[in-house]
């Protein structure tokens, strides 16, 4: 249908978008392979040279390095798993009909708006030993920030309050498109409300579950802002993740070869990520 | 416990005082925190030092608020990323129309891969493109400068505008065009006579998210600007309220309640937009 | 196998891209290309009193030096932002700042990348400055920057809760507990900065010192400095007289609760004196060093930029800055002490008596290392100080890994 002069506008129109997030994505992606195949340390300029895959054997090669991997998936596996949970929760909920339904929405909605870094010192004021929430209702003076792993329950509450309400709402718009009938077909069946969910809302569900477990899993495994605010890494270095470590190298240490090996790294993985979730997602459907 | 069925039937086998509940334990979680900023944002510095607040500020107060407003870096912050923020919005739903609906409508080779490409990068690691960014801004002078975050932020902002514009053009019928295009407009007109008024409630979803992402941007700030009048207002903060060595919780929390007002009011007002344009295309 | 075939359409965009760089053109330093008063530019963190005070200071040098003019440029107030931000300046090429400043611990490595201007070439009274201050400005031999002003970090102690100092850290503990006992009101025995920055390891040096520790690169794991350092994980974890919560407090939350009256001891520098008037603690503080002879010297150095174009009144700038009577006058305002013996004066005495007390703590007091990868260490620093004041790692281990951690950093330079 589409006369054939269409096609060079077609070009012409989809080609400012695709240069500039080739730009500030692939072409940054090109730049740090190079990078980290050389040294270069902007400190130190007189050091600058090739350095083959030194820089990838030295952080292969570091056990610190090897741990924030660690870290960095365990978090991701288990704040993403809660905060699914989670917002399941609150969806069913709010796919209900009760009154005042339209407010309790749009006060869900709020953190999901509000910036990343205004939810960290939220967090940092409620979970404050001596002026926080916690300590003014209960007395409770734990410095969570100052143990390993309370530390990183405040980043997984503060990281979760902002996204669970994505979560939600995507899950909510999967509920909503449920046709209705296909319990009144399970009410017939006489099967109850619990074997309703789990035979018939979730695998309904599946697309929606799909797409906020792409998001989230990748926005997890980045996760930055968060940290930079609330631990700044610490206690020692028990809470540093790849972004961090990435942007300690760049930022602090100024080594753009040991930073542009950590982004490769870190690219690799999300790719292999979301290439799964993809992967896995459309075998399912080709199934169902 | 035997319920039938879903939904409203549910709702009479559960225990109604339960559900209530927790939607209280929803709200509640939800607000609470900003609650309690803007608790501390209403006290004098004294009472919050002094170590002895009561639930409500003592002797309550406006004074942090008016020392923000007569600070000059505040007001800048503040002002740079209304700034930064709408010019990258712009820019990005305009580019976005465009590319949305050539790849909605027009024949191009590849545009499977190419909106591939275009999700892709909304998915791209923000921190392994600092470093990058960095050297290349250095050369070109786009460090500590407002248009280097306006490009930067794009990775935020384009994708989802052009993945939310192509599918709403996708749903428009061709006739109209096609009418049109028989009178003799070209794919130009028709695009901007035709289908963008047609368009325009996805226009201000996608315009509306945009500038919600942009305002969310703390990773690019940090690592680009130097100059304390030109950093962005989530940047500010954090270093905000402090001589050198003292520090001022009041004034930083109600500097942070100052710039989450934006993006609540955006909420409230368009509450249903930024549903729609989230959850567009997800449960297909 | 899609993704095979984005990254294929990926790679082939990057010529493009690589192709359509350079556009735009970079910024231009040139402000002051006319005729007209010649500007420099000055660099400096800190807004506030100190900043105040730097404003009124370079008033006077402006009406004093018609034809120069003065443009502040204030940067980030954090001391390792600050410094990266002086660095991506540096690295870029830029004149300027033609003057800043600089916290005593970098200049070495700004001197060693070569971006600083040798001032013995511009002839320093060198014998003017208090001379412990001046080892920070000295790299090679040569002077690359001079104190502006100096900060002493010493141990702050209630009057009417103890009536000398503590002699031993032993001293100190008995001390807290029994005023902790005696008294409901005060919460804490001892507050520090134990938050994961710079600020913890001056607290470290200033309680290494009363144990007769010090920070040397080369040897840090002396029995000393373990002794200092178990000293701090048990003042949380076993002797409580410290707060959990000071694993997150930094020089302000340490002030706030010395000022409010609710410890008895903080390790902290002398801006706690006017920052506590009208608090609680007002008038009842003393200063002393830690154990007698513990006590951390911060010097906020100026320098010239080995780029500047202005380098004879940038120098003049820094002469008028570092002169008696501007220094007293800053003193008074902002409590920062003077950097020139000749400031400690009657004037200066007379109007606040607490800087006889600064200056005893000054005389002991002793400065990180000067190392021209000091960021560095001050990185490996911070995380193990973190990780002991958590109870993460015992101090003795800790030590060690540090240790040498740190000398392999010294040592490659």
């Amino acid at each position: 249908m589409a006369r054939p002069s269409s096609d060079r506008l077609g070009y012409l129109l989809v080609a400012p978008t695709v240069l500039i997030l080739l730009s500030i994505t692939a072409f940054p992606l090109a730049y740090n392979l190079w990078n980290s195949l050389r040294h270069v340390v902007l400190t130190d300029p007189s050091s600058a040279g090739f350095a083959g895959l030194e820089n990838y054997r030295a952080l292969l090669g570091d056990p610190q390095f090897a741990q924030v991997l660690a870290r960095t998936s365990l978090f991701t596996v288990v704040s993403v798993s809660v905060q699914m949970a989670v917002g399941l929760m609150v969806a069913l909920v709010l796919h209900r009909r009760f009154r005042g339904r339209g407010l309790v929405r749009a006060a869900v909605l709020i953190p999901w708006a509000v910036p990343t870094v205004v939810a960290a010192i939220s967090w940092k004021t409620m979970l404050d030993p001596q002026s926080g929430v916690l300590s003014f209702l209960f007395g409770v003076d734990t410095a969570w920030l100052a143990g390993e792993w309370t530390a990183w329950i405040a980043i997984a509450v503060a990281d979760g309050w902002k996204t669970v309400p994505f979560v939600a709402i995507i899950l909510l718009a999967g509920l909503q498109v449920i046709p209705g009938d296909i319990y009144e077909a399970a009410r017939v069946d006489g099967s109850g409300a619990w074997h309703a969910f789990w035979k018939l809302t979730l695998p309904l569900l599946k697309p929606a579950l799909m797409v906020a477990l792409i998001f989230r899993t990748l926005s997890a495994l980045l996760i930055f802002d968060v940290i930079f605010i609330l631990t700044g890494g610490g206690p020692g270095d028990t809470t540093e993740t790849l972004s961090y470590v990435t942007w300690r190298e760049f930022l602090v240490e100024s080594d753009f070869g040991g930073g542009g090996a950590v982004s490769v790294l870190m690219l690799v993985l999300s790719l292999v990520i979301a290439g799964a979730y993809t992967r896995l997602f459309r075998l399912d459907r080709r199934e169902g | 416990m035997r319920a039938t069925g879903h939904g409203r039937r549910k709702a009479r086998a559960l225990p109604r005082a339960g559900f209530a509940l927790l939607v209280a334990a929803i709200l509640v979680s939800s607000l609470l925190p900003f609650l309690w900023i803007l608790r501390t944002s209403l006290m004098s510095s004294r009472e919050f030092s002094g170590g002895v607040a009561g639930l409500l500020p003592a002797d309550l107060t406006f004074s942090s608020y008016a020392e923000n407003f007569a600070d000059e870096t505040f007001l800048r912050s503040l002002g740079n990323s209304i700034l930064i923020c709408l010019a990258s919005t712009v820019l990005s739903v305009l580019l976005a129309t465009l590319a949305g609906y050539a790849l909605a409508r027009l024949r191009i080779r590849g545009a499977g891969i190419i909106l591939g490409f275009v999700l892709l990068a909304g998915f791209f690691p923000v921190l392994a493109m600092v470093g990058p960014l960095f050297l290349v801004y250095r050369e070109l002078g786009l460090l500590d400068s407002p248009a280097g975050l306006v490009i930067a932020y794009m990775v935020y902002t384009l994708p989802l505008a052009t993945w939310l514009l192509k599918n709403f053009f996708d749903q428009i019928p061709g006739s109209l065009e096609e009418a049109a295009m028989v009178d003799g407009a070209t794919r130009l007109q028709v695009l901007w006579r035709v289908v963008v008024p047609v368009a325009l409630p996805a226009v201000f979803t996608a315009a509306i998210l945009s500038f919600i992402l942009a305002w969310n941007d703390f990773a690019f700030a940090v690592s680009f600007l130097q100059t304390p009048s030109e950093f962005t207002a989530p940047q500010a903060i954090v270093n905000f309220g402090q001589s050198q060595f003292q520090i001022f919780y009041n004034r930083i929390d109600a500097a942070v309640v100052v710039i989450t007002l934006p993006v609540v009011l955006l909420v409230l007002f368009a509450q249903r937009r930024i549903v729609s344009g989230l959850t567009a295309g997800a449960v297909k | 196998m899609r993704i095979a075939r984005l990254t294929v359409a990926l790679t082939t965009g990057l010529a493009l891209v690589t192709a359509c760089g350079g556009t735009d053109g970079g910024k231009s330093d040139g402000a002051d290309a006319g005729g007209g008063p010649e500007t420099i530019v000055f660099a400096l963190a800190g807004l506030g009193p100190e900043g105040e005070a730097t404003q009124a200071a370079i008033k006077d040098f402006e009406r004093a030096n018609p034809s120069i003019k003065v443009e502040v440029q204030v940067l980030s107030t954090d001391a390792t932002q600050y410094l990266q931000q002086l660095q991506h300046r540096f690295v870029a090429g830029s004149g300027t700042p033609d003057v800043f400043k600089v916290d005593g611990i970098y200049p070495a490595s700004l001197a060693k990348a070569g971006w600083l201007l040798d001032l013995d070439t511009l002839k320093p009274d060198l014998g003017a400055f208090m001379p412990s201050s001046l080892t920070a400005g000295r790299y090679q031999g040569k002077t690359y920057a001079v104190p502006w002003f100096i900060n002493t970090e010493g141990l702050f102690y209630r009057t009417d809760l103890v009536k000398v100092p503590p002699k031993t850290p032993e001293e100190l503990v008995a001390a807290a507990q029994a005023a902790m006992k005696a008294n409901p009101k005060v919460k804490y025995g001892l507050a520090f900065e134990g938050a994961k920055y710079e600020g913890a390891i001056t607290a470290f040096l200033a309680m290494a010192g009363g144990f007769g520790g010090k920070l040397d690169p080369a040897n840090l794991d002396t029995p000393e400095n373990r002794r200092a350092l178990r000293f701090m994980r048990d003042s949380i974890h076993q002797t409580k007289i410290a707060p959990q919560a000071v694993t997150g407090w930094k020089e302000g939350e340490v002030q706030q609760a010395f000022s409010s009256g609710q410890a008895v001891f903080a390790l902290n520098w002398p801006f706690v004196f006017s920052a506590s008037e009208g608090m609680p603690a007002a008038g009842k503080i003393g200063f002393a060093p830690f154990a007698g002879t513990g006590a951390t010297l911060g010097a906020e150095m100026l320098a010239i930029n080995g780029k500047s174009a202005h380098t004879a009144a940038s120098w003049k700038l820094i002469q008028h800055l570092t002169s008696a009577d501007v220094q007293v006058k800053r003193a008074l305002a902002t409590g920062n002490p003077p950097s020139v013996t000749a400031a400690y004066n009657e004037t200066l005495f007379a109007e606040a008596p607490y800087f006889k007390q600064v200056q005893k703590v000054a005389e002991v007091a002793v400065q990180r290392p000067v190392a021209t990868n000091y960021p560095k260490i001050s990185d490996r620093l911070q995380t193990m100080l973190s990780s002991v004041l958590s109870n993460l790692t015992p101090p003795e281990q800790a030590l060690t890994t540090a240790a040498s951690e740190v000398r392999d950093i010294a040592a490659n330079g």
